[in-house]
């Protein structure tokens, strides 16, 4: 069957197009960054603290916005899933960069994407944040010989959590909506509990029924897709596309 | 219902999840920072010492083929997220050169806790093959065993360090 995307892919649009799209897809991104309050280091620090839970639910509801989007396009038949680049799994990098990644956040207040929004809205901070991070990122590559072995272990190829688990692509997808919804509500009642506000917010009610809205309809969504099988949404592919970076330079 | 300046986390989140439901539909790939913040560093140093940078392992395959290292799709991504945000903020009114930190923090603290967790997260951020966007919330999306995973560890690296650098936030 013909797919419509990825349009760069199925030569809708050229490859100069498309990297010139990235800047309006960038925009979105960035003027979403400001107004999830993501260019206040305070606030994002601020989630290690349970003092401002909104990062982790902003996090939960991006996710859960692009994996019913990207399996719920491939499953009507719309965007060919073997086009996207899926990420692959290095399990002990990736988890030792997550704990060394957090270590970085709430001692730095930033990841870069925010560090980036918030140097443009004028926060020294920031800039001296990414100044670290360029740093970090230059002592990476060029000391590579030395860690190089470790990045390139434990390489599992693109395994997904269904397959860890030993369940239906549909079954995780709406598991995690579950989870991410059960784990927000959670992380609120803490935040409440040690940081109670007094302030009252006079949007609180149409808030409320927006937010609960938006969420009863990601889970319908969700609930939905976990009656198709994992096959109707992609087939699994015995040797996925990955990319290593040989640990020794090669002769270019 | 108005939005204001801050907008409820599930309404942000959204917006943030459709930008990298739009680059998996137009680009067939993710949404992503640090990559950029690679590249810069790699043509930095390029202009420093050219050969070297091509002969880097890490660095090197940005220049394969005369290659210009900031010609890339991540790049363009990052300009588009600098101008989104300054617009977003500009429309608010809070376009403010400061220092952003907690009430018993001095600048001074706070800067260098900036830098040092910066120079810990860019690098962890290369070991983790991407960042928060690139790799926990893209691969999170695509369901990925090792971002879900990176994912967990970064929270609990955070709540790990939190107290030891809470004078700065709280």
């Amino acid at each position: 069957m013909d797919m419509i995307a990825p349009l760069v892919k199925t030569g809708v649009i050229s490859p100069e197009l498309n990297l010139w799209l990235a800047v309006p897809i960038g925009f979105v991104f960035g003027f979403a960054l400001f107004h999830a309050g993501f260019t206040d280091s305070r606030r994002i620090a601020w989630a290690f603290y349970f003092k401002d839970v909104g990062v982790p639910v902003v996090m939960f509801s991006a996710i859960v916005t692009g994996m019913l989007g990207l399996w719920g396009l491939s499953l009507v038949g719309f965007l060919d899933i073997s086009e996207v680049y899926l990420l692959p799994t290095f399990l002990l990098p990736m988890a030792v960069g997550g704990i060394l990644f957090g270590l970085g956040m709430v001692i730095g207040g930033y990841c870069p994407g925010t560090a980036i929004a918030s140097i443009a809205t004028g926060k020294i901070d920031a800039v001296i944040f990414i100044v670290g991070f360029l740093l970090g990122s230059l002592v990476f590559g060029d000391l590579f010989p030395v860690w190089g072995d470790f990045y390139n272990s434990d390489y599992m190829g693109v395994v997904r959590l269904d397959q860890t688990l030993g369940i239906e692509l549909g079954t995780a997808v709406f598991g995690i909506i579950v989870i991410a919804v059960a784990g927000s509500l959670g992380m609120r009642w803490v935040q409440q509990k040690f940081w109670p506000t007094t302030d009252t917010d006079p949007q609180r009610g149409a808030i409320l029924k927006l937010q609960g809205g938006l969420i009863a309809a990601a889970l319908v969504i969700g609930f939905a897709l976990a009656f198709f099988p994992t096959e109707s949404f992609i087939d699994d592919n015995p040797e996925p596309p990955y990319y290593i970076i040989p640990k020794t330079a090669s002769s270019q | 219902m108005k939005f204001g300046t801050r907008w409820p986390p599930v309404p942000a989140g959204i917006l943030i999840g459709i930008s990298m439901l739009l680059t998996f539909i137009v680009a067939g790939r993710g949404i992503g920072a640090s990559g950029a913040m690679t590249r810069f560093v790699a043509w930095v140093q390029h202009g420093l010492f050219p050969e070297a940078t091509e002969q880097s392992a890490y660095f090197g395959h940005y220049f394969a083929d005369g290659a210009h290292p900031l010609n890339d799709y991540l790049v363009f991504l990052v300009v588009g997220l600098l101008i989104g945000s300054f617009v977003a903020a500009w429309l608010s009114g809070e376009l403010r050169v400061e220092v952003l930190r907690g009430p018993r923090s001095s600048i001074v603290y706070r800067l260098a806790l900036g830098l040092t967790g910066g120079v810990l997260a860019g690098f962890a951020a290369r070991l983790a093959r991407g960042c928060t966007s690139g790799q926990a919330l893209v691969g999170g999306a695509e369901l990925s065993l090792g971002s879900w995973v990176f994912m967990m560890c970064i929270f609990a690296g955070g709540w790990m360090a939190a107290w030891f650098v809470r004078k700065q936030w709280i």
